[in-house]
C-alpha cells in the first residue's frame, strides 16, 4: 500500500506540475527579480537548445516566486544559515559584497586618472565615496569588504576628497534597496558646501510620497514583507529647470514620475540608467559648471545640487565612453566631481572610462 | 540533459513513464531506445552520430568474435576502434599539448569537444566484446537489445559502467512491480537531494572561503571531497533509480567511501563499477597479485596510472593515480597489517589521504597544486580567518547534515526505528517526506545556478 501511495503522489506531483505549467500563461516579466523572463527557445542543433530550454523551464515554473521562497525560508530557518546570498538584520536587508576586489579598485583610479587627465588643470577636481550601507551594519558576524584599505587607496589619486561617510547612517538607507534616501541627503549638500565652496541654504520642498517601493534586494532576498515608501523632493524651483537627457529626448523633468510604478522605483531620479544629461538653471546666474561623474547613488542627490549651479552636466561613465561624451563638455575652469559608490569601486568594470 | 533538471524531472520522465507503462511488454525496449537516444540528442545533438556508430560497428563485430572464426582479429579490431575512438575524442589536444612542449614545435590544437559520456559507454563496450570472447556471455541477440543496452539513458552518460552479463536476462524480460518502482522513486529522490542540497551547496560553499589560512586550506579540499562524493554518488543513485522505476536492478557503485578503514578499503566502495572494471579487465589479466611483489607492483602502477589517465586529459588525474598506486603498494607490502590493528587511526588516515587526493584531482595546475599542498602543512600562514569562522558558524547544519550523510548512520537508524512500533508512523510519513524533498530539491533548482555533474567532464 505505502509503495503504491509513493508512486502514485510521485507521479501526480511531477505530472501536475507539468500540466499547470502548459495551462498557466507565461510570464513576460518577472517584478521581484526586475527582469525578463525566457520565452520558449528556437530549436538549434546544438546543445545550447537544452540549455535554453531549461531556462524558460525554471523561469516559467508554476509557483516560481513561492519555490524561490521555500529555498530561502529553508536555509533561514531550518539550516540557520546567517545568510541566503542576502543577509537580513533588523528589517534591513543586505547583499554581502565581500570579498575586497583590490584588482577591481585598481581598475577604479585607472579609470578616475583617465578622466582626470582629459581635463586641463584650470578645473577643480572633487571626489566624493558613497559608502554603500554594508558599511553602517553593525553586525560582527557579517562579511565586510576593507573599507579603510578602499578610503587609503584612493588617497593616491590626489584628489580632494568629500568626507561623507561619518555623517551617514544606516537609516539615511532603504531597508530593501541599496541605495539612500534623498530626503535625508541634506547634510550631504551642507557637507559638500565646505569643500566645493558654495553657499548652503535650506530650501522648503514639497515631499511627494509613493508608498509601494519593493527594493532590488527585496527580490533577490525572496522573503515576504511589507513595501517601503520612497520620497522625492520638489519644488517650483526644480519644476522649472531645463533637462536634456542624451536618450529619453521626451522627458525635460529631472524627475521620472512613470518610473514610480516600474520595475525599480528609484529610476524616478534622473531616470534611472542616464548616460549623459544637461540640467540648467536658468534662474541661477551665477555662470558655475559642475560636470559630474557618477554612479545611480548621485542620481538621487543631483536634483537637490541644483540650487548652487547655473549647469549641472552629468555623466555614468557605465553607459557612455569618454570619448564619446567629451565632445559635448565645456572644459575650462569647472568643478569636476566624482561620486561614486564602493559598490561600484569594488565591481568597476563596468565602467567604460 | 541533467537528471537534476527540470526539464528531465517535470517533461522527459512524466512522459517517458507514461508511454512506458501503457504499452505492451514487447515494445518496451523500443521506447526505452528512443528515448535514450533523445535525452543524449538533447545534450549532444552532434554526437549521437559516433555513439551509434560504435554500437553498430560492436554490435557486428561481436557477433564474428562470437562465431569463432578469427575471434582474435576481430576482439584486437574491436579493442583498437574503441581506444582510438576514447583517445582521438578525449585526448588528441592533451597530446598536441605534451608533444608542442617535448619538442618545442607548434602543432596547432584540434579544439575537438569530447561526446558526453565516451568514457563510460567505450568502457561499457570493450567490457561486453572482451566477455563475448571470453564465451561469459552471448552476444545480444539482436541491434534494439544491443542498443538498448549501450544506450540505456539513466547509465548512459556518467555511469555506472554497468556490464551485460549483470542486467542480460532484465534487458529480455524484466519484473516490474510497485515496490521496485516505488523503491526507484526513493533512491531516485535520495540522489537528486544530495545533488541538489548538499553537492551543489557545498561545492559553492568551497570557492567562498578564499582566505589563506590553516584552516581554510584544510577545509576548501575537504568540502570539495564531500561535493565530489555527494555529486557523484548522487548521480549514480538517480541512474539506479531510474533503473529500478523502469524495472532494471543496477549493481551498486559507492559504499559509504569516505569511512573506509584503508585506501584499499576506499577503491572497494568508491566508484565500484570502475574499478572493477580495470580489476578485471587490465589487473587480474596482467597477473595481479599471484606472479610476485614485482609484478605486484609493476601492475598496480600500470592499473592507477590507466585509472588516473581515464578520468581526464591532464596530468593531474595522472598524479592523482600514481599516488593512490603508491598509497596502495604500500598498503599491501606492509602498513596495512599496522592499519588493521588500530580503532580509529586508520579511519582518519584515510580520509587525509583522500581529502589530499581530491586537491590533486581539483588542481589542474601543477604550481597551484603545490602551493596548496605547502599551505595546508605550513606553520607560517594564519590559523584561521574571519571567513573560514563564518561560513563553518553560518553553515554548521549543513555541514552535521553532509557528514552525517556521508555514512551509514541515518540509514541504520531508519532501520532501527522500522523494526519498532512506530513503523506505522514511518509508513505514513515517507511518502510525505519524499514529496517534500522533491518540492524542496525544486526551489533550490529554480532558485539555483547551473550545477553540471563533476563526472560529466570525465
Amino acid at each position: 500500500m505505502k509503495d503504491k501511495i509513493i508512486v502514485f503522489s510521485f507521479m501526480i506531483y511531477i505530472i501536475l506540475f507539468s500540466l499547470l505549467h502548459i495551462i498557466i500563461n507565461d510570464n513576460e516579466i518577472s517584478f521581484e527579480e526586475r527582469r525578463n523572463l525566457s520565452t520558449f527557445p528556437k530549436f538549434e542543433f546544438t546543445s545550447k537548445f537544452i540549455t535554453n530550454l531549461e531556462d524558460y523551464f525554471l523561469d516559467q515554473f508554476p509557483f516560481r516566486n513561492r519555490f524561490r521562497s521555500v529555498k530561502a525560508n529553508f536555509n533561514y530557518n531550518i539550516l540557520l544559515k546567517l545568510d541566503n546570498n542576502i543577509y537580513l538584520k533588523d528589517n534591513y536587508i543586505f547583499k554581502s559584497i565581500y570579498p575586497t576586489n583590490k584588482k577591481s579598485i585598481d581598475n577604479f583610479k585607472k579609470n578616475v586618472i583617465k578622466i582626470k587627465n582629459m581635463f586641463p588643470e584650470s578645473n577643480n577636481f572633487y571626489l566624493m565615496i558613497i559608502p554603500d550601507k554594508n558599511y553602517y551594519l553593525e553586525d560582527k558576524n557579517f562579511l565586510k569588504i576593507d573599507y579603510e584599505y578602499i578610503f587609503n587607496s584612493l588617497k593616491e589619486l590626489n584628489i580632494q576628497t568629500i568626507n561623507i561617510k561619518d555623517i551617514l547612517s544606516l537609516s539615511d538607507y532603504y531597508e530593501t534597496d541599496t541605495h539612500w534616501k534623498q530626503e535625508n541627503l541634506d547634510k550631504v549638500i551642507k557637507k559638500m558646501s565646505t569643500v566645493l565652496n558654495f553657499n548652503y541654504q535650506m530650501f522648503n520642498y514639497t515631499k511627494v510620497i509613493y508608498n509601494n517601493f519593493y527594493g532590488v534586494y527585496y527580490g533577490e532576498s525572496a522573503i515576504n514583507r511589507s513595501p517601503e515608501i520612497i520620497t522625492y523632493l520638489t519644488n517650483n524651483f526644480i519644476d522649472n529647470l531645463e533637462v536634456k537627457y542624451l536618450e529619453n529626448k521626451k522627458l525635460n523633468n529631472i524627475y521620472n514620475k512613470e518610473k514610480l510604478t516600474s520595475f525599480d522605483s528609484y529610476e524616478v531620479f534622473l531616470d534611472g540608467a542616464s548616460s549623459f544629461i544637461e540640467i540648467k538653471n536658468n534662474m541661477i546666474k551665477n555662470n558655475k559648471e559642475l560636470i559630474i561623474f557618477r554612479d545611480s547613488f548621485a542620481s538621487s542627490l543631483i536634483p537637490l545640487l541644483t540650487p548652487y549651479y547655473s549647469k549641472i552636466t552629468v555623466i555614468d561613465n557605465r553607459y557612455i565612453s569618454s570619448e564619446y561624451f567629451f565632445k559635448y563638455l565645456d572644459y575650462e575652469n569647472n568643478d569636476i566631481l566624482f561620486i561614486y559608490s564602493t559598490l561600484i569601486m569594488n565591481d568597476s568594470y563596468s565602467l567604460k572610462g | 540533459m541533467l537528471f537534476s533538471s527540470i526539464t528531465f524531472i517535470y517533461y522527459f520522465l512524466p512522459i517517458l513513464l507514461i508511454i512506458y507503462f501503457s504499452i505492451s511488454s514487447k515494445f518496451k525496449n523500443l521506447i526505452l531506445l528512443i528515448f535514450s537516444l533523445l535525452f543524449y540528442f538533447l545534450g549532444e545533438p552532434k554526437y549521437i552520430i559516433v555513439l551509434i556508430l560504435s554500437c553498430i560497428v560492436n554490435y557486428f563485430l561481436s557477433r564474428l568474435i562470437y562465431k569463432g572464426k578469427n575471434s582474435k582479429v576481430y576482439l584486437l579490431i574491436g579493442i583498437i576502434y574503441n581506444i582510438s575512438s576514447l583517445l582521438i575524442f578525449k585526448y588528441t589536444d592533451f597530446f598536441i599539448y605534451n608533444i608542442n612542449n617535448l619538442f618545442k614545435i607548434n602543432i596547432p590544437f584540434l579544439y575537438i569537444v569530447m561526446p558526453i559520456g565516451i568514457s563510460f559507454y567505450t568502457f561499457q563496450i570493450l567490457a561486453y566484446i572482451i566477455d563475448v570472447y571470453n564465451k561469459k556471455h552471448k552476444p545480444a541477440d539482436s541491434l534494439l537489445t544491443f542498443m538498448t543496452y549501450v544506450c540505456l539513458f539513466p547509465q548512459l552518460v556518467a555511469g555506472p559502467i554497468v556490464r551485460y552479463s549483470d542486467i542480460k536476462e532484465q534487458i529480455i524480460k524484466r519484473e516490474q512491480s510497485f515496490t521496485k518502482v516505488s523503491e526507484g522513486i526513493k533512491r531516485f529522490v535520495i540522489g537528486l537531494s544530495k545533488k541538489v542540497l548538499l553537492a551543489n551547496v557545498l561545492g559553492e560553499l568551497s570557492k567562498s572561503i578564499i582566505e589563506e589560512t590553516l584552516v581554510a586550506s584544510w577545509i576548501r579540499p575537504l568540502l570539495y571531497t564531500l561535493q565530489i562524493y555527494f555529486d557523484f554518488s548522487g548521480y549514480s543513485d538517480m541512474a539506479i533509480g531510474l533503473g529500478l522505476i523502469l524495472g532494471f536492478r543496477f549493481l551498486e557503485n559507492f559504499n559509504y567511501p569516505l569511512i573506509a578503514s584503508s585506501i584499499t578499503d576506499f577503491w572497494r566502495r568508491w566508484h565500484i563499477s570502475l574499478s572493477s572494471w580495470f580489476k578485471d579487465y587490465v589487473y587480474i589479466p596482467l597477473g595481479g597479485s599471484k606472479k610476485g611483489t614485482l609484478k605486484l607492483v609493476r601492475n598496480i602502477f600500470i592499473v592507477w596510472s590507466l585509472t588516473g589517465f581515464w578520468h581526464g586529459a591532464s596530468w593531474n588525474f595522472v598524479i592523482w593515480g600514481l599516488y593512490f598506486a603508491l598509497l596502495l603498494i604500500i598498503e599491501k607490502l606492509f602498513l596495512k597489517k599496522y592499519l588493521d590493528r588500530t580503532k580509529i587511526i586508520k579511519y582518519i588516515y584515510t580520509l587525509l589521504i583522500v581529502v589530499i587526493s581530491f586537491l590533486i584531482f581539483n588542481e589542474t595546475d601543477l604550481s597551484n597544486l603545490i602551493y596548496n599542498l605547502k599551505n595546508m602543512f605550513s606553520l607560517s600562514i594564519p590559523f584561521i580567518g574571519k571567513e573560514s569562522i563564518y561560513y563553518l558558524k553560518s553553515n554548521c547544519i549543513l555541514l552535521l547534515v553532509s557528514f552525517i550523510s556521508s555514512t551509514p548512520l541515518l540509514k541504520t537508524i531508519v532501520n532501527k526505528v522500522k523494526e519498532t512500533k512506530i513503523k506505522k508512523l514511518i509508513n505514513i510519513l515517507e511518502p510525505v517526506i519524499y514529496i517534500l524533498l522533491l518540492i524542496l530539491n525544486t526551489a533550490f533548482l529554480i532558485d539555483g545556478s547551473f550545477n553540471p555533474f563533476l563526472y560529466f567532464r570525465f
